[in-house]
């Protein structure tokens, strides 16, 4: 069952207020968060957190097409290296 | 120069069936594209294949080998890793890289201080992620493949000039 709208979506208040604190900074930083099941904000956008799996920060930067998804979304919590061959990485 | 002359595209799992198809395994971007890159090589281009992919099969594909025609010829090319070319693989536009030449690298701050070498290239659903061996530490570190992180890449002098954020090296340089 989904949860219901008038709530609004999820998000832990620490993140938010790291969040807000590194947009007030300006700085060239990796928010570190732990809470994987926090939805991913609007205001989020732009900035690099580093979400936890487990065993280390992963970098995540957040892109608008990300929103509404979760942190751990994006942060896998299994290791998988497969074969380099054709397959290709964008720098954006 | 550090782009390695032959990357593994593919592997032959072992027969399939009993008139000389094998079990191949696919490990391109598009798994259809192994067939694109023949006549394949083994890892010391002591022998060479041309393979045509048949049909679909769990695991990876029916295939045929030139030269093979029987379940134990098949059989005997179990394990056997195929290669192909690097200047096989067509050209990328700008800002796009293939991760075997990626691969490698040693990667340089933006004062000229080495942070690593990289030892694989992730992507988790945002960016790519470069993960680094920092040297002399067991943990490796995931560095955003974006513009603002990773300014050049030099493939011709094999080395990456990145500008991490600000706490990405924390975890590799505190006691493990």
């Amino acid at each position: 069952m989904s949860r219901s709208v008038w709530k609004g979506p999820f998000v832990d208040s620490y993140v938010l207020k790291k969040a807000e604190k590194s947009r007030e900074s300006g700085k060239n930083e990796v928010i570190k968060i732990w809470s994987r099941r926090s939805t991913i904000l609007p205001q989020f956008v732009g900035l690099t957190f580093g979400v936890y799996n487990g065993h280390k920060h992963i970098p995540v930067n957040v892109s608008e097409d990300m929103i509404g998804q979760k942190f751990g979304e994006y942060a896998p919590t299994r290791t998988y290296y497969g074969h380099a061959a054709d397959k290709k990485a964008k720098r954006k | 120069m550090t782009m390695t002359d032959t990357i593994c595209v593919g592997a032959i799992a072992g027969a399939f069936g009993v008139h000389g198809e094998v079990r191949l395994k696919s490990f391109t971007a598009d798994p259809y594209a192994v067939g694109d890159y023949a006549p394949l090589t083994t890892e010391d281009g002591s022998r060479s294949f041309e393979i045509q992919i048949l049909r679909e099969i769990k695991n990876g594909f029916a295939a045929e080998v030139s030269g093979v025609t029987t379940k134990e010829q098949a059989d005997a090319l179990r394990g056997i890793r195929l290669f192909a070319p690097r200047d096989r693989l067509p050209n990328l536009p700008d800002d796009e890289y293939y991760h075997a030449d990626l691969i490698g690298l040693s990667v340089f701050d933006t004062g000229g201080a080495p942070l690593g070498k990289v030892h694989a290239v992730h992507n988790h659903g945002a960016t790519d992620l470069l993960e680094l061996q920092v040297p002399g530490v067991s943990r490796t570190v995931l560095l955003p493949f974006t513009m603002a992180a990773v300014p050049t890449v030099d493939l011709t002098a094999g080395r990456i000039v990145a500008d991490p954020p600000e706490g990405l090296f924390d975890e590799v340089q505190a006691p493990d």
